[in-house]
């Protein structure tokens, strides 16, 4: 199957020509008609014709019979988007809550980024724990709306390896806006390890920050596998220093960024639901070399 | 220059407070006047909204602040300033254009205004209240209930849109009667104006779809304030109910929004094409094609919420099929201008430019008609360029023409052509420059509703044009709200038929006596005045 | 410029060509033709009441099944249609004795409908507690709301009919006994859906 975005897209190309021919036929006809008849090329009364059946009937079947066409190629690309009776190669989990998102590996959880092997047909089951969201990655093509007590199914085809932007398209609140996805797209191979990787519990073990992180209410919302914390409210993060940003894309990820993000999140993403959690600079320090250590 | 009364041409000394009115040529001047200042309101919001979109991560405003504005600034648009203008002007011009003496129920017409407006008023008083609804003008559930929107502002939404839907139903009952019912001798339904096809077409689309969006706000007070559950998914409710009750309401809505419109270019390209309009029977025809169609589309709106592919290929259907009556309006339109002897007053400037700006407008909806494309682009900017060529470009531009067409008979006075050029020159470059980037931002990935994007979109130059563009156009408008103020103070005696018009308004005085017409008329045409200055070249039925 | 030039009037305004409904009367009356618009929005309004409640009509079947006395709100009910026959009466004879008794039902009407939120609450049925009790007060919450404005209308009705029974418009009568056709006409609906809906 051609992935949906090249679907999409040849469906545009044509619908856009086909529109664009429209347009410029009835913007000439407008322009000649100012031209032709401004009342100062014409002394006298004017004619005085008022309706011409034929001419009706015409203006009528022209844009029936295009419009016709362009239906016929749409229920094709509508088959085609859906994955045209093609079997998944791999199902992954999206939740969207308010404003991140979790994608579950059957149960391996990570967020914000989503990691798919290249050229393989994929379907995400998309449901939300809160208000509507929509996942959304232009360039992978079209939409689906996460749907709070309803599933989904999106499918994504990915021709080329490489890490592709989007963002929530429907609006869920303060911090819509910053609610962006990456997806990285890579080889089977690379992606394999990657989930391995992602299947382990937590990298370092008995470092300070660690003690820091599980006796604060970090616990209550996060989950770090291999430890006590295993809250649901926020991100998991096991591997969150895999993870190329911090907060749903406000944040760039690397360690200085991580302890401002945890000295205020607030500051980085007003109204964001992680609270700013009173710390010490030295557990600041600790706890952002921790987590900046959970490759 | 002599003084003369505005509004209404009543006997000196016997002038009726505006609050006491019930004179329909008052109150469609107040559904005016609150339709003004609402559209200068949602402007300012919507250079708010510019001016933070302008650069890349602006800090301008903060988030709640912008997503108060665009919710405020759709619902003003949509229900205090483009519907009251053109109830105002049905209420001016209706009676006026089938030789009535008013309205059928001169005392609830006055009833609908007032309600309209406190409506609006109750809408605005939430910014006192602790904050403006914040979840777009949709007002999406579950985001809308108590749990995620625990503030007033969606409170204040629900009651003002339910006092102002309230007094729209009363109004549309009121003219539809006057209508059916008050037309002058001869005039038979197959010879009104089309402004008041128009008008009736859409007063049947306000009584068919405002009572769905009052039983929808009716279930969402009741889940918000007595703890029901129907948009509740927790509680087994479910959130697309809403989507189907808003949009039932929602898509008819944008025909009851451009229909009027259309009836005003209709009546203005005939005048100053010199020639009775093209295809009458068509164009008056279509309306009514356009009205069944309207309530059988609403899902066009939702195909991303995952309906299933059968309703979404019905409603993708149904919604191109509304292409074909109004590309028969289209054209009858040029039809009638060509072989005219076309007058390019500012009034038929803006009327073409209706045609121009709408087909753009029309061709990005069958685009969004398309499912797939709709998935690609929907809740994008795509759709925000859409809804404004639609609305703008259609709608505004239509309004701006009846304006200077209708303003000497409800004045007295001309505007100034002059002005009128330049409103005209600068909306049309302002408009496109802020309107048409969108159309790219959409396609490659801007969603509507953001407050702001990284710079690492690139999104940043076209969103910058398009801050420019909308700064234009509040210059434009500063024009047209200039040349109002002059020519009510010291505009051109217009005399009572400035523009040697067709329809029965313009053979009373500029402005029009209390009750219209020293002596009821009876017709024989669609054209009566022309019938009666040009008895040689009657129209023949 | 003065109107010389058209033809004078003499005719009368052109009667509505359609005649809708039955009474004829309403191709030609403002205030019918008004009430018969009215009623058509509002039964748009019903319509979307009615359909949420079926939407959502599994969900709280059992509950509905329970908790609802179907033989006791068909007596009350047998009031509000009979109360339609009686206002047929009244209209038919401008009667105030037929009016005073078309509201004695409709209030006994209330009064059951009354009596059996009292019941339903007690027993911790609301609004709020799950799907079925938020639509099912709702959706006859709305339609009581309506016989409340229809009782209100009569008794102005009766009042001005005591009054001088010749100031009363004609077609106050018939508007009025419209509206109340209407109220007891949506009750039909309500009372098949919301109670018989639970015998099947
Ligand atoms: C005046 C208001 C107005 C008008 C007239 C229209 C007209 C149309 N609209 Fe638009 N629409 C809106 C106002 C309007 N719309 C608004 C406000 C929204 C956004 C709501 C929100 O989400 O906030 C919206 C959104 C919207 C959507 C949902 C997008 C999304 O959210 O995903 C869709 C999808 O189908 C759509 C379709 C159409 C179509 C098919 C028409 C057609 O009626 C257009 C018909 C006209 C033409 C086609 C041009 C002239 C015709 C010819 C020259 C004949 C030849 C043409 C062909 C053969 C194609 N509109
Ligand atoms: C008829 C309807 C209508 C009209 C006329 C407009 C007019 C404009 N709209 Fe809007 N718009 C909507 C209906 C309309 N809009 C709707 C329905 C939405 C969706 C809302 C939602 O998502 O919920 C929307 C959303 C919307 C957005 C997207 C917001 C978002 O998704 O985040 C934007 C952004 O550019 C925008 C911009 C504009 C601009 C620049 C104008 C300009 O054309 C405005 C021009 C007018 C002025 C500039 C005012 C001039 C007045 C003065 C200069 C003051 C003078 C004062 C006195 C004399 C007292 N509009
Ligand atoms: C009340 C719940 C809550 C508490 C308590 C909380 N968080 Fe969070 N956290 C969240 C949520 C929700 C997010 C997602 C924020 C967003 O992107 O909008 C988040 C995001 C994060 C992120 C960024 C994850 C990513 O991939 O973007 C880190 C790191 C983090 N939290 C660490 C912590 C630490 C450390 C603590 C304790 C000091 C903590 N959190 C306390 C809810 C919480
Ligand atoms: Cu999530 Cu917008
Ligand atoms: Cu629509």
């Amino acid at each position: 199957m051609r992935p949906p975005a090249d679907a999409i897209g040849t469906l545009s190309l044509i619908v856009g020509v086909i529109a664009f021919l429209i347009f410029v036929g009835v913007e000439a006809a407008l322009v000649y008609a100012i031209w032709r008849y401004r009342a100062s090329r014409l002394a006298g009364e004017p004619a005085r014709f008022e309706s011409n059946r034929r001419l009706e009937i015409a203006w009528t079947a022209a844009p029936a019979l295009i419009l016709a066409v362009i239906f016929v190629l749409t229920l094709g690309a509508m088959a085609e988007i859906n994955g045209a009776g093609v079997a998944p190669a791999m199902r992954i989990a999206a939740t969207g809550h308010q404003w991140w998102w979790e994608f579950s590996y059957g149960g391996t959880k990570t967020a914000n980024e989503l990691h798919i092997p290249v050229a393989t047909p994929i379907d995400l089951d998309l449901t939300s724990v809160d208000v509507i969201h929509s996942f959304w990655v232009p360039e992978l093509g079209p939409k689906m709306d996460m749907l709070p007590g309803t599933t989904n199914h999106l499918r994504l085809l990915a021709r080329r390896a490489g890490s592709y932007d989007g963002q929530c398209a429907e609006f869920c609140g303060v911090e819509h806006a910053w609610m962006r996805i990456r997806v990285i797209v890579q080889s089977q191979a690379e992606f394999d390890t990657w989930l391995g990787a992602q299947r382990l519990p937590a990298a370092v073990k008995g470092v300070d920050g660690e003690r820091v992180f599980l006796t604060n209410i970090c616990v209550n919302c996060h989950t770090i596998a291999g430890t006590a914390a295993s809250g649901t409210a926020g991100p998991d993060l096991t591997h969150v220093a895999s993870r190329g940003t911090i907060g749903a894309g406000v944040l760039p990820n690397d360690v200085a960024r991580m302890r401002a993000w945890l000295a205020d999140p607030q500051r980085y993403k007003p109204g964001s639901l992680m609270p700013r959690v009173p710390l010490s600079d030295a557990d600041l320090d600790a706890l952002a070399a921790y987590l900046g250590a959970l490759k | 220059m002599t003084a003369i009364p505005l509004w209404v041409r009543r006997p000196a000394g016997e002038r009726v407070g505006w609050l006491r009115t019930v004179d329909h040529k008052e109150i469609g001047v107040l559904y005016i006047g609150m339709g003004v200042a609402f559209f200068a309101i949602g402007g300012l919001e919507a250079l708010l909204l510019r001016a933070q979109l302008a650069t890349p991560e602006a800090t301008l405003v903060d988030p709640e602040t912008f997503n108060q504005a665009f919710t405020v600034h759709g619902v003003t648009m949509i229900l205090l300033a483009v519907v009251p203008l053109l109830v105002g002007f049905a209420n001016y011009m209706v009676p006026l254009m089938i030789g009535a003496r008013d309205v059928a129920f001169p005392r609830l017409n006055a009833l609908s205004f007032w309600l309209s407006l406190v409506g609006g008023i109750v809408l605005y008083f939430s910014f006192l209240a602790g904050g403006a609804p914040d979840t777009g003008w949709f007002s999406y559930a579950p985001l809308s209930e108590r749990a995620f929107a625990p503030g007033t502002g969606v409170d204040y939404y629900i009651l003002g849109l339910a006092v102002n839907g309230a007094g729209t139903i009363i109004g549309a009952i009121n003219l539809t009667v006057t209508i059916l019912l008050m037309r002058c001798p001869g005039m038979a339904i197959s010879r009104v104006p089309l402004f008041v096809w128009m008008t009736l077409v859409t007063s049947v689309l306000i009584l068919g779809a405002y009572p769905a969006l009052t039983a929808a706000l009716v279930m969402l007070f009741v889940d918000r304030q007595l703890g029901g559950h129907f948009f509740d998914p927790a509680g087994g409710g479910q959130a697309v109910l809403w989507q189907h009750l808003f949009w039932f309401f929602g898509h008819p809505e944008v025909y009851i929004m451009v229909l009027p419109a259309m009836g005003m270019i209709s009546e203005v390209i005939p005048v100053f094409s010199r020639k009775p309009i093209f295809g009458y029977g068509f164009v008056a025809g279509s309306s009514v094609a356009i009205a069944f169609l309207s309530f059988g589309v609403w899902a066009h709106h939702m195909f991303a919420v995952g309906l299933g592919d059968t309703e979404n290929a019905i409603f993708s259907a149904t919604s191109m099929l509304i292409a074909i009556p109004t590309g028969v309006k289209i054209f009858n339109w040029i039809a009638t201008m060509i072989g005219g002897r076309l007058r390019m007053t500012t009034a038929m400037l803006f009327a073409v430019g209706f045609i121009a700006m709408f087909v753009i407008g029309g061709l990005s909806g069958v685009a969004l008609a398309v499912v797939p494309i709709d998935l690609a682009v929907t809740d994008s900017y795509f759709v925000v360029a859409h809804l404004h060529y639609v609305l703008f470009g259609g709608t505004m531009l239509g309004i701006f023409a009846g304006a200077y067409y209708w303003f000497p008979k409800m004045t007295g006075r001309l505007l100034s052509e002059g002005l009128g050029r330049w409103h005209f020159w600068l909306t049309f470059a302002g408009f496109n420059l802020t309107f048409l980037p969108q159309h790219w931002l959409g396609a490659v990935g801007m969603p509507r509703r953001v407050f702001t994007y990284a710079a690492s979109t690139g999104w940043g130059p076209l969103n910058l044009i398009s801050t420019i563009g909308a700064t234009i156009l509040a210059v434009a408008m500063v024009v047209f709200f200039v040349n109002l103020a002059r020519s009510l103070r010291s505009g051109e005696i217009a005399g009572d038929d400035p523009w040697d018009a067709f329809t029965l308004e313009w053979s009373t005085t500029s402005p029009p006596p209390p009750e219209n017409f020293t002596r009821i008329p009876a017709v024989t045409g669609r054209r009566p005045l022309w019938d009666r200055k040009h008895p040689e070249s009657r129209d023949k039925k | 410029m003065s109107e010389t030039g058209f033809i004078p009037a003499e005719r009368k305004p052109p009667a509505l060509s359609v005649s809708l409904g039955r009474s004829p009367k309403i191709g030609q009356d403002r205030t019918l033709l008004g009430v018969v618009i009215f009623i058509a929005s509002e039964s748009i309004f019903f319509l979307a009441i009615v359909l949420a409640y079926v939407a959502y009509r599994d969900s709280g079947l059992a509950t509905a099944r329970a908790n609802l006395d179907v033989g006791r709100t068909a007596i009350f009910s047998i009031a509000l249609f009979a109360s339609s026959g009686t206002m047929a009466l009244a209209t038919r004879a401008r009667s105030g004795a037929w009016l005073a008794a078309t509201m004695l039902l409709g209030a006994i009407f209330l009064l059951g409908q009354g009596s059996e939120y009292a019941r339903l609450l007690g027993e911790g049925i609301g609004p709020g507690s799950a799907l079925f009790g938020t639509t099912f007060f709702t959706l006859t919450g709305l339609h009581g709301i309506h016989v409340l404005a229809g009782l209100v209308a009569l008794a102005a009705l009766f009042t001005a009919n005591l009054g001088r029974a010749r100031a009363v418009r004609e077609v106050a009568w018939e508007a009025v006994g419209f509206y109340w056709h209407f109220v007891d006409a949506v009750w039909v609906v309500v009372f098949s859906v919301v109670y018989l809906g639970t015998l099947l």
